[in-house]
């Protein structure tokens, strides 16, 4: 059984579609990361899951349950039993680490002693234990992050909604709560539906990625499917380093590129116009390599270098190895098996 | 369901004090002996004598505001960018006019400049003014403009000081870079704030429109104070409403005006969070202009008044006396001003939510439709709660009859203002605070509980002493409504005014005075406690 279907969902504001139609589900004990560009409807689809915000159409089943239907809410927000992790954590000022994690079990009615049980048990999970009598101000952005996330899960919730939880945290932070999101979900198995615009977030954390654009779902599938078989141009364009140069299909499996003819698989494409897409490290500089260049940039990366080629008056990506030098004339291939065209 | 249930009737309540006092009353005013009819109307619209009224009403509002802003906006301008030594004192001085009920500087500078006033003294000795050309300014509808935009051109300043400290500096260091700042200052700068301070001169304008206690005291034929003299004095109430029209039309058309007008044009003003990072103009000959200016400011709207009040007041026996004179409206005051304040508390904070929170297109609208009632004129509610209580029905009879109409009064007047402040304070909560504790299963009661007051404490604390600041000064609705033994203490100033001596006149101004400022000290006090222990925190 699905622990959250979501189908077929519209919502407007005013006249104007921000969520178009769009139908994902999550199993039991994933993390589903909704990826996208900022104003793709990826918050506004997980307010609606929350209860936050009603959808004009479509509906929502939260383990096995209709949520909401339509553009009615069947079951309300606090019926739900849903943890969420706000964009701007939102913890209470006025209310210790403590108060804030314990806020959710008086609601639910649990007894003073089950309730400290229960806070105890997450803070150790989130190792914050110490912190119990803080005010939320005391804490790092970091330790902020953990007591969001502790009082969220505190409650056992069926889903846990995260809405852009890291992107007001430096880079460093960054990686080590992303490490510490992934130990909680993994020891929770809590699922989890994960909303952000940050591809590695999403690469890092998910079992299966939602790519968002302008409201609409351009493809599902695990992190390996999403980088390497970009299903639509603008999936191959948002995930990961990419050269997307214009084409002609010039006869069977043969294109023409700006630099030359190229042989690769035309397969399902009528028009003469296509886009051919391949990944910066999907291209060698070599010397007895298909196509002349020079080198117009280098940046140094971890374990190797990216350069720009101009050729032809284009510009592409390639990741190497070796160390070329700016202005260095050089030979380069493009594996032909890893291409794809749009 | 709790908070549609909650806010819903709260708005029903506002809508009962304010909304339908004054439908009842214009519907009593066309209909009666079984029939519509408009005479009363006529009246008002075909008569001279009325359209005197009318117009003088007109020219005291416009000139207001005109002499509000020749003060106002360049204390804002100063304030906001110069480096202005004591700049926190002035600014501090600078509110008393506004927070002091404007009565009281009527009466300080109707001591001043009457016949026997000390100014007038002084002016028709060394000025070859007569006494009687003088005592004749201060008692026209020039003298009360004067009087009244001492009183409001702190609305103008603080609005142009806001519009100022809010630009975007990035505008202006654009143009410093290849202009000189008095290029920028009126290319730039200027251009950018005038929608707030025409706003601002709009407020002025429906707040003068709407005055009753200047105009009464110096005598000048308004329409506020003809309401007041229909319905007390000729017992004609059908005719008082008839003078209300105009005056409600005109203030309505002149705040829609100001909101259709700031919508859209304000947005680079006051989109932005206030900041400190607004540009200074480091002028030095401009820098003394400011200090000359704001020191004249301070002696004239602020030092000259009080000081006349404290000296004419003359003895210590004069404040026993005006003590003992008003135990009971001090009494009432204190009390009815603590019951008004707390209600008007709880409308600001739910009215406030309504306007700030509810996630509706009709936000806006509500927003609009609860501001719409700060310009009702005093004396028009005053006539539509009396309209609406005076029955014989048992509910109606104890509210009439006790002092639940002044309370109501209070609540009808001052619940637009009280949202706006709560308005403000709700906007900086984040709309995630209240959605994390719905969405981890708590009621919208237990959230507001522990959620919603809890942060909002300061701004709580704010609105009741300013509404309580309020209330204690109310005077135009009050004295229309207030029932036999409830006076409150503007009530017996206005009483005693007539048959007092002038030294008990002034001691109770001061003791009025004292108990509006009082709330302000109590605020600042209570808001430098709870900032050094959010430090602490």
């Amino acid at each position: 059984m699905n622990a959250l279907e979501v189908k077929h969902l519209i919502k407007c504001f005013d006249s104007r579609e921000v969520v178009s139609d769009i139908s994902f589900n999550v199993e039991k004990g994933q993390l589903l990361a909704l990826l996208g560009p900022s104003g793709c409807g990826k918050t506004t689809t997980l307010r609606i899951i929350a209860g936050l915000d009603i959808q004009n159409d479509g509906e929502i089943w939260i383990e096995g349950v209709l949520a909401s239907h339509g553009s009615k809410s069947l079951i309300p927000q606090r019926l739900r039993h849903i943890g969420m992790v706000f964009q701007d954590l939102a913890l209470w000022p006025h209310m210790t680490v403590c108060e804030n994690i314990e806020f959710g079990l008086k609601a639910k009615g649990l007894a003073k002693t089950e309730r400290h049980k229960k806070i105890d048990a997450v803070l150790t999970k989130v190792k914050m234990q110490k912190y119990a009598n803080e005010y939320p101000s005391r804490l790092s952005g970091g330790q902020q992050q953990l007591i969001a996330i502790a009082r969220a899960i505190v409650t056992e919730p069926k889903l846990l909604l995260m809405d852009e939880p890291l992107s007001n945290i430096d880079v460093k932070l960054r990686e080590d709560v992303r490490q510490e999101i992934r130990r909680i979900q993994h020891e929770t198995q809590i699922t989890t539906v994960y909303v952000t615009h940050d591809q590695e977030d999403a690469f890092l954390l998910a079992n299966k990625v939602v790519v968002m654009n302008a409201g609409k779902v351009e493809q599902t599938g695990n992190t390996e499917e999403i980088y390497s078989f970009p299903k639509s141009l603008f999936v191959a364009n948002f995930v990961g380093e990419s050269n997307v140069i214009d084409v002609k299909i010039v006869g069977k499996d043969k294109v023409s590129t700006p630099w030359g003819e190229f042989a690769c698989n035309t397969k399902g494409h009528e028009k003469e116009s296509a886009f051919l897409f391949f990944r910066p490290h999907q291209a060698r500089i070599e010397k007895g390599g298909q196509f002349d260049g020079v080198i117009v940039n280098r940046n140094f990366v971890i374990g190797g270098y990216t350069y720009r080629i101009s050729t032809s008056g284009r510009e592409i990506k390639v990741q190497d190895l070796a160390k070329y030098e700016v202005g260095q004339s050089v030979k380069f291939s493009i594996k032909k098996m890893e291409v794809l065209l749009f | 369901m709790q908070k549609k249930l909650t806010l819903g009737f709260f708005f029903a309540l506002f809508v009962c004090v304010t909304f339908l006092p004054i439908v009842w009353m214009f519907g009593n005013s066309i209909y009666g002996d079984g029939g519509f009819s408009f005479v009363y109307y006529k009246d008002i619209f075909l008569t001279q004598k009325y359209i005197k009224v009318i117009s003088n009403s007109l020219i005291l509002a416009s000139i207001t505001a005109l002499l509000s802003s020749f003060v106002g906006i360049p204390a804002g301008f100063f304030l906001a960018k110069i480096n202005l030594p004591f700049k926190g004192f002035f600014k501090m001085c600078f509110f008393i006019p506004l927070i002091i009920p404007s009565y009281t500087t009527g009466i300080a500078w109707a001591n001043l400049l009457g016949k026997t006033g000390f100014l007038n003294n002084i002016l028709s000795q060394y000025m070859l003014f007569s006494p009687e050309s003088v005592s004749n300014f201060i008692y026209s509808i020039y003298g009360a403009s004067f009087v009244l935009s001492i009183n409001l051109f702190p609305v103008v300043m603080l609005i142009t000081e806001y519009a100022l400290k809010n630009l975007n500096p990035r505008l202006e260091e654009s143009g410093l870079v290849t202009g000189s700042v008095f290029r920028v200052l009126r290319r730039i700068t200027l251009p950018l704030i005038t929608p707030a301070i025409i706003s601002s001169m709009m407020i002025v304008f429906v707040l003068s429109l709407s005055e009753f206690g200047i105009p009464s005291l110096l005598q000048v034929n308004v329409l506020t104070t003809q309401i007041f003299t229909q319905f007390s004095a000729f017992y004609n109430e059908k005719a008082a409403t008839a003078i209300a029209f105009p005056l409600i039309a005109i203030t309505f058309v002149v705040m829609t005006l100001e909101q259709v007008y700031l919508q859209g044009k304000s947005f680079e003003i006051l989109g932005r969070r206030g900041s400190n990072s607004t540009i200074k103009y480091d002028v030095k000959w401009l820098n003394v202009v400011g200090v000359i200016f704001c020191t004249l400011v301070l002696i004239g709207c602020v030092i000259i008044p009080l000081s006349t009040l404290v000296f004419s007041a003359q003895t210590i026996s004069a404040y026993h006396d005006a003590i003992l004179l008003a135990k009971r409206g001090i009494t009432n005051s204190v009390l009815f001003g603590s019951i008004g304040a707390t209600f008007l508390t709880f409308m600001g904070f739910f009215l406030g939510y309504l306007s700030e929170k509810i996630q509706s297109r009709l936000r806006n609208s509500t927003a609009l439709f609860i501001w719409l009632f700060f310009a009702v004129p005093a004396t028009v509610l005053g006539v539509g709660l009396i309209k609406l209580c005076n029955r014989p029905e048992g509910i109606f009879q104890f509210i009439y009859g006790s002092l639940w109409i002044v309370i109501i009064g209070y609540v009808a007047r001052f619940s637009p203002l009280s949202s706006r402040i709560m308005a403000n304070y709700l906007k900086q909560i984040p709309h995630s605070m209240e959605e994390a504790g719905t969405v981890i299963g708590a009621s919208w009661y237990r959230v507001l509980g522990n959620i919603l007051l809890p942060l909002q404490s300061h701004g709580l604390i704010a609105t009741w002493l300013i509404s309580f600041m309020f209330c204690i000064g109310e005077m135009g609705t009050t004295i229309l409504v207030y029932p036999p033994g409830h006076e409150t203490l503007p009530i017996t100033l206005f009483t005693v005014m007539a048959n007092s001596p002038a030294n008990i006149v002034s001691a109770l101004s001061i003791i009025i005075v004292v108990m509006t400022l009082l709330p302000v000290g109590v605020f600042l006090a209570i808001s430098k406690y709870l900032i050094k222990s959010q430090i602490a925190q």
